[in-house]
């Protein structure tokens, strides 16, 4: 087990915006959370990287570090490639004294090649493109060598080919890290490429959970409203409001 | 009575008082707030240590960037000053007391506090817009998700910078006002430097510089950690930032002053 959520409740202004939550992600597997804007999946994500405080439930995690990949990836615009991945390990106090300035160097460039960037090291964030700057954003999560990767939207604001490469690197740093992964998303096509198993929120609640597969075939009005884009079925669209 | 209650929350009574609730609820959380984070500043030094690149860069950022637009704020004010009352003293006889009087209102007050204003409105509104724009970019929060403390990261060496340069800030501008004083004495009312250096010596006395400098520490410190702790908590977007800056130098501004009060009760009342 790496990551198990029970009974998770937030709540924002007297409004349950997560309210029972509960799922479980093994090593090596990939959890798609899914589900319309402003339905909680952001929220969820935040709070099991300890961004905001639960009101209710349980977040168990196995020893080991949770990184987090942000919808705009968050790079610091102010260091360069290189000192944005290797960030965690010049400020943290667990690790600052532990690598050497070289090992750093080589860390660095691993985890470069990894996400296949190799040499881009001096860039800085706002000299790269929107793909790269999101798997920059992959390399710095995964120096601390993670067994819980957190990804928000990763392919938004992305163009379909760059959508389809980032999908693959998810697939691929699953296998490499052998890390629990949770994928926040709406697009379809992430769903299908990247998970093992789909959780839908509506309105903060668990309103379905099976495989991509099953999302498909069952007989579920929430997920059947979702897959085919319609205004019509259980989910108001208005109802819902974007997470603190 | 539902149907007074209604009429009751639109009157201008009603607005006006909640207005003054929110403002002042916002003024005790945010002072509240600041004090945590000073708190926290110490903290994160005894634990954390100092990030010596860091904390050079930001020292000159605060100190070596700022310093033109300073020393011209505080060069002119003294001309400005000594322009108006240099000949009329002389006029009247007191000729002689032109450097006391300009080296005890500049080394007391005008070197300190000017260099404090223009250090809000440069580096101050700088450093909120900065921390600001990081928080609504999430940068923040990828900080946090990292395991490195915000404020051992962002703050210490801003506040640092803040409480190392402002002291020589202080004194560089002191000496720029005294001599700017001495040059318009000299191009006004004709007073000769000897007499306006031989009177600004008198009328300095140490107790005024030691005061001035740790008035000076005082401002710097406070100026970074209200300008730190203003970025740190924005919201709202573009907007949050805009209106973070704004509560940055409204905040810096007001505390420099309330400061400067207490350290003329202090030592001077």
């Amino acid at each position: 087990m790496s990551i198990e959520v029970k009974n998770l409740v937030k709540i924002f202004a007297d409004k349950k915006v997560i309210d029972d939550v509960s799922f479980k992600v093994n090593d090596k597997e990939t959890l798609a959370i899914v589900g319309f804007s402003g339905s909680g999946k952001s929220t969820v994500l935040k709070l099991i990287s300890g961004l905001i405080e639960k009101d209710g439930g349980e977040i168990i995690t196995s020893k080991g570090d949770i990184a987090m990949v942000f919808q705009y990836s968050a790079l610091f615009d102010s260091l360069n490639v290189a000192d944005n991945i290797a960030f965690a390990l010049h400020e943290r106090r667990d690790l600052r004294k532990k690598y050497s300035p070289e090992q750093i160097k080589k860390i660095v460039a691993q985890k470069l090649e990894l996400v296949g960037l190799k040499g881009i090291e001096n860039l800085y964030p706002s000299e790269l493109s929107g793909g790269m700057q999101k798997r920059v954003s992959f390399a710095r999560a995964i120096v601390t060598e993670p067994n819980t990767i957190l990804y928000d939207e990763p392919t938004a604001g992305l163009d379909p080919i760059s959508s389809t490469l980032i999908e693959d690197y998810i697939v691929r740093l699953k296998e490499e890290t052998n890390a629990a992964s949770i994928v926040v998303t709406h697009q379809m096509s992430t769903i299908k490429r990247t998970a093992d198993r789909v959780v839908m929120l509506y309105n903060g609640r668990i309103v379905f959970e099976g495989t991509p597969e099953n999302m498909l075939e069952q007989d579920n009005e929430y997920t059947k409203q979702f897959v085919t884009a319609s205004l019509q079925g259980p989910m108001k669209i208005m109802e819902g409001k974007k997470d603190e | 009575m539902g149907t007074l209650q209604k009429y009751f929350r639109q009157s201008a009574t009603y607005k006006i008082f909640t207005g003054l609730y929110e403002t002042f609820y916002d003024f005790v959380e945010t002072l509240g707030k600041i004090s945590q984070n000073g708190k926290q500043f110490v903290k994160c030094i005894l634990k954390d240590g100092i990030d010596k690149n860091e904390l050079i860069y930001q020292c000159y950022r605060f100190g070596v960037s700022s310093l033109p637009i300073t020393l011209t704020i505080v060069g002119m004010t003294s001309v400005i000053v000594t322009s108006q009352v240099a000949l009329e003293m002389v006029k009247q006889g007191g000729g002689n007391f032109i450097g006391m009087m300009m080296s005890i209102l500049i080394v007391r007050e005008v070197a300190v506090i000017m260099s404090g204003f223009a250090i809000i409105s440069m580096i101050g509104s700088s450093i909120a817009s900065e921390i600001a724009t990081m928080r609504v970019t999430e940068q923040i929060d990828a900080i946090k998700v990292l395991k490195v403390d915000p404020i051992s990261y962002l703050f210490v060496p801003r506040v640092l910078s803040g409480i190392i340069m402002m002291p020589f800030i202080t004194i560089i501008a002191a000496a720029v006002g005294v001599i700017a004083g001495a040059i318009t004495s000299n191009l006004f009312a004709g007073l000769s430097y000897i007499a306006y250096i031989d009177s600004a010596w008198l009328g300095i006395y140490m107790k005024d510089l030691w005061v001035s400098l740790l008035k000076s520490v005082f401002f710097g410190g406070t100026i970074a950690l209200i300008s730190c702790s203003c970025g740190y908590y924005a919201s709202q977007g573009a907007k949050g930032v805009g209106l973070a800056t704004t509560k940055a130098v409204v905040w810096s501004f007001v505390s420099i002053v309330v400061w400067d009060l207490i350290f003329a009760a202090a030592f001077f009342f």
